[in-house]
């Protein structure tokens, strides 16, 4: 309390942040672990459930996410709509085509606590399909999270001379036929 | 039973200087009692010197009023705390009607070493007004704000 | 100064009942609904807030712990570690605090709280550097080695 009021303190105390999330080639999971941490205030050490302590998360590209293993055509997202006969189901791909935010928000939004305070924290959670943010968002923005996985390299983006230079445990005979 | 809607304070210090402080209180104590009734016998055979006794530590004023032709006998204690400024002039009574002079001996020293306080429920053991020395924390303490707007990262690699 | 109201108080007691029902909507008064008023009501709502209330004395220091560590936790990662390796280190280096003055250390005194982390991060790291350093002390922590 040395230089600062004690309102001053107040206000500084509860602040709320801005993150940046880059969703390129990302698994949406952690993705949504982070998200939902922040949400929440739990990265805080004033944490309590009541106070309502939790930092907006804004998530860009998550057009380009990256589910592993076959989840995009087994992974099934399913609803109901109420009407009889009205149980939907769709897969990530399918899901993803309609919609590119869904995916995301579905996993945050399953990671945030069933209480009242739920559907609060979800609007302070911004989805953009693209890098393109609203000037109005972007000026609010304090810090850019580091990603949780690296982004592989695809074989278009390495020059030749890398592909020439990278060692080759066994060279094809001429008359190999590739399949 | 839960303790919700009953009245409480926090642990303070009587002259809000400091815990533990012995800060001498000046009293002043009041004797309401009738003269001729039966029932104020207990006060009127006590002696002001088993009082004195008691209590050596603390300045008191007994005020005798006599005259009252009165049944009841009240006993009122006005604690001052004397601070900087600030006066806290609670008042306490006690009754002692009908009680043997070493009964209201018991009261009488009860209330001189009361710190004038309300007596009520203490929400916690400690208590502080300033807790942060070091300032409290805030989202800035441990990572400095970054400069300026910040990019998507794909614009810092182009 | 004449004081009847001691007397009257005595004089003016009603039946037995009334006062049986007025002790026990003395707890039921801040509900909600007829529950506040009416007997019948009242008698299962206020036996199921003492049961509460009694079940609840024990929650509350599971609760209160369950936050601590919530609080330690985030203060934690701030500092780079997790909450295990903290606690597990900070015993190790027989630091004695318990919970609940480490997460107000956390709020109200950020740099206490920092320092503590950097200790348990040169005891958690002190294997490594016996092994692959190169002897020095990281700065600014006090070691054993630096004791002796």
């Amino acid at each position: 309390m040395s230089s600062f009021s004690r309102s001053a303190q107040q206000w500084a105390t509860f602040a709320r942040s801005w993150f940046l999330i880059d969703a390129r080639m990302q698994p949406p999971g952690k993705i949504a672990t982070m998200c939902s941490v922040r949400l929440q205030g739990k990265h805080k050490p004033i944490y309590h459930s009541l106070s309502d302590c939790g930092d907006h998360v804004v998530v860009i590209n998550t057009k380009h996410i990256a589910f592993s293993g076959n989840k995009w055509e087994q992974k099934v997202y399913s609803s109901h709509t109420g009407f009889p006969g009205g149980f939907k189901q769709v897969t990530a791909a399918q899901l993803h085509q309609k919609d590119p935010k869904a995916i995301v928000r579905l996993a945050v939004y399953g990671m945030l606590p069933r209480n009242l305070h739920r559907r609060t924290m979800m609007q302070r959670l911004h989805i953009f399909p693209e890098d393109e943010l609203p000037d109005a968002i972007r000026a609010n923005l304090t810090e850019e999270l580091p990603q949780p996985r690296d982004i592989p390299r695809k074989l278009s983006e390495y020059t030749q001379e890398e592909i020439d230079a990278f060692p080759r445990l066994w060279i094809p005979p001429e008359d190999y036929k590739m399949k | 039973m839960t303790s919700r809607g009953t009245p409480s304070r926090f642990l303070r210090s009587v002259l809000q200087n400091g815990v533990g402080r012995y800060v001498c209180q000046l009293k002043r104590i009041s004797i309401i009692f009738s003269k001729k009734s039966q029932s104020s016998l207990g006060y009127v055979t006590l002696t002001v010197c088993d009082y004195g006794v008691a209590s050596v530590t603390n300045v008191f004023f007994i005020f005798l009023v006599f005259g009252f032709q009165s049944l009841q006998i009240t006993f009122l204690v006005f604690p001052f705390q004397f601070s900087r400024l600030a006066v806290n002039g609670n008042t306490k009574e006690e009754l002692i009607t009908n009680k043997t002079s070493q009964q209201v001996l018991e009261v009488l020293t009860k209330l001189t070493n009361q710190s004038g306080l309300d007596i009520i429920r203490i929400r916690k053991p400690l208590h502080t007004d300033s807790p942060s020395i070091q300032g409290q924390w805030h989202p800035f303490t441990n990572r400095p704000p970054s400069l300026g707007l910040i990019r998507p990262q794909n614009q810092h690699a182009e | 100064m004449v004081f009847l109201t001691l007397s009257c108080w005595i004089r003016s007691r009603g039946p037995d009942r009334f006062w049986k029902v007025q002790e026990l909507l003395k707890h039921a008064r801040h509900f909600k609904g007829r529950r506040n008023r009416c007997y019948k009501l009242a008698v299962l709502a206020v036996r199921r807030a003492f049961v509460y209330s009694t079940k609840a004395r024990k929650f509350k220091k599971r609760n209160m712990r369950t936050l601590w560590i919530t609080r330690i936790a985030a203060a934690t990662r701030e500092h780079g570690m997790k909450y295990p390796a903290l606690i597990h280190n900070l015993t190790k280096c027989s630091v004695q605090l318990n919970r609940r003055v480490m997460s107000d250390l956390a709020v109200t005194e950020p740099r206490t709280f920092q320092s503590l982390a950097k200790l348990a991060r040169a005891r958690q790291q002190e294997g490594f550097r016996a092994a692959l350093g190169d002897g020095t002390e990281p700065p600014g922590v006090l070691s054993r080695v630096m004791l002796q």
